[in-house]
């Protein structure tokens, strides 16, 4: 036994390396597959135009048009940059050039800390605080376009200031100095030529923010209002693709549970295209 | 200078909290927040046929819910909106309204919703719960579970928990048979928390028997039942063609009442059902415009 294992140990060990890497490739290409599969099917019976660009979703009479859902998580993804962005980008500036060790030993834990909250307690802060504040505030129910901004606008804090202080840490350090150098304040460096030199870090780290808001479902579903038609006003409700899918589940059948494949369908295409951009975006930063 | 800063910052902060805590008097010229389940819930479907809510246009059914209501998939998600909005209107099975202190049930037609003004047919929005089975039952566990449930000590828990029992003169008493086994019951949440209750009795009666339950929603049930997961499906709605085509077998358990629920601080005293239909469609928009 142990001469087989002295022999065999090189080939056995690299067949495990392989079959742990296999886990990964396979999950995705049977996520791939499943979502293929049966999603396609659906387009046999109901018009691809029609499912994508209809603005009415009825299922009761076989009516489905995703377009609300479509422009809705795009709208509450750009809603969510607008605060988190920012918020996410100055943050990281300030961990990386203006606070003390001692300051910074408290804020990173902290950031870990705020992406490690279940999405589902993001979901009760919203309902239980923002919801109300918002209806007593400015109106309407409180489910809102803005409330689910907002907190998606939180849950994205940690992914951008984590890769953008990354970034900003990656900038040599001789660019700094010498701007110093020639007279530049530490501000006039810090935003001048430290924050543009890590621009393209910075801009991945959105990118895959835009990835974790459009795909968040659970904080969403309780504080959005989840009306399936054209979202306008940001302070009436609004649904996206992903609570589309989450919260008819349960009940579908038939034609209509084939639809919501189909929107989990949409919504792979999607957010692949958004990974795209983002290992795109990488190779660039990397022949720079 | 950075002391005062943060002191009206934090003056700001309480202002806003107590703004939001105080609750004022009940102002009839704000909206109503119109509360709904999503598409394909069993309640839902119940509540827009029963309330007219859901009109039929050359046979083609439409689904009139007001498009700015708020949707919340779930039962208890429904309630906790109502609870925390004094201007909220819902609706939620009547059985899981009765265990909930949060929620009134609002009286329909001049009708409070209970057993009996479901048994008696007064009260106007009501629905069956059925269990259901791929044809004829041939497994001995599930038999004799549906016959408990079907029981007379069955039946005494169905109607404890709010349905409306489809007991007879001629349902006979159980008597266990000493079997073995685990079951498999999943479906429908509205119906599951019957189920656990008959579950725990049943257990008490079959030491032996472990009954599994597990609350997926009605369509998921039906499906379940007719390719095996579940050896009892549960479904809150009437059986689509397509499952009954395919082999699905529907025994009524019980009759559900569906409760509209509001705010305890909401004064409204009665809505007529010709009401119910106009807010769930958004005619009415204002709590005033339904008059004292």
């Amino acid at each position: 036994m142990k001469a087989y294992w002295n022999r065999h140990s090189e080939r056995i060990m690299w067949g495990l390396f392989l079959a742990s890497a296999c886990v990964c490739v396979l999950a995705v290409a049977a996520i791939c597959i499943f979502l293929v599969a049966n999603g396609l099917p659906f387009f046999t019976q109901y018009p691809v135009g029609a499912f994508l660009t209809g603005t009415e979703w009825a299922p009761l009479r076989n009516v489905f048009g995703i377009l609300p859902m479509i422009v809705g998580s795009f709208y509450v993804t750009f809603g969510a940059l607008l605060l988190g962005a920012p918020v996410g980008i100055l943050t990281a500036v300030l961990m990386a050039y203006f606070a003390g060790s001692r300051v910074v030993k408290v804020m990173k834990p902290c950031v870990a800390l705020l992406a490690g909250i279940p999405s589902v307690v993001y979901g009760f802060f919203g309902v239980m605080l923002l919801v109300p504040l918002v209806r007593t505030t400015l109106g309407g129910t409180g489910k809102s376009v803005l409330v689910a901004s907002v907190l998606l606008g939180i849950m994205i804090l940690p992914t951008i200031i984590q890769t953008a202080e990354a970034a900003l840490n990656a900038v040599p350090r001789p660019y700094y100095e010498a701007s110093l150098a020639l007279g530049a304040s530490h501000e006039g460096s810090v935003f001048r030529v430290m924050l543009p030199a890590a621009r393209s870090g910075i801009m991945s780290g959105i990118v895959l923010a835009i990835g974790r808001a459009i795909g968040e479902t659970m904080a969403i579903i309780m504080v959005a209002g989840n009306n399936p038609r054209m979202p306008g006003d940001i302070l009436k409700g609004v649904r996206t693709l992903t609570v589309n899918v989450l919260m008819e589940m349960g009940y579908a059948a038939d034609l209509h549970e084939e639809s919501l494949i189909a929107t989990g369908l949409v919504l792979f295409v999607i957010v692949m295209a958004v990974n795209f951009l983002f290992s795109f975006m990488n190779k660039r930063r990397a022949l720079q | 200078m950075n002391l005062r800063k943060i002191l009206s910052l934090m003056l700001a902060l309480v202002a806003v909290m107590s703004l939001t805590l105080t609750a004022s008097a009940f102002d009839t010229a704000k909206e109503i927040a119109v509360v709904s389940r999503e598409e394909g819930s069993g309640t839902r479907s119940a509540f827009i046929e029963l309330t007219g809510v859901m009109t039929k246009v050359d046979g083609v059914e439409m689904d009139n819910t007001y498009a700015e209501a708020d949707f919340v998939s779930g039962t208890s998600l429904v309630m906790t909106t109502v609870e925390s909005n004094e201007y909220a209107i819902g609706y939620a099975s009547l059985s899981s309204v009765l265990q909930n202190d949060a929620v009134v049930a609002v009286p329909v037609n001049g009708v409070t919703p209970s057993a009996e003004s479901i048994l008696d047919g007064t009260y106007p929005i009501a629905r069956p719960f059925n269990i259901v089975t791929k044809g004829e039952l041939t497994d001995e566990l599930a038999r004799d579970f549906m016959a408990f449930v079907l029981s007379v000590q069955g039946q005494e828990i169905v109607a404890e928990d709010g349905l409306v029992p489809v007991s007879t003169e001629e349902t006979q008493e159980y008597k266990p048979q000493n079997l073995k086994g685990t079951l498999v019951v999943g479906g429908s949440t509205s119906v599951a928390p019957v189920i656990e209750l008959l579950k725990e009795a049943y257990e008490e009666l079959n030491p032996d028997v472990e009954v599994d339950v597990q609350s997926t929603g009605s369509s998921a049930g039906v499906t379940g039942a007719l390719d095996g997961t579940y050896a009892l499906g549960m479904a809150s709605r009437d059986l689509k063609d397509s499952e009954l085509e395919a082999g699905a077998l529907p025994v009524v358990i019980g009759v559900d009442g569906i409760a509209l629920i509001k705010n305890p601080a909401n004064p409204i005293a009665d809505l007529s059902l010709e009401q119910v239909r106009a807010i769930f469609t958004g005619e009415i928009r204002t709590w005033s415009e339904l008059g004292e």
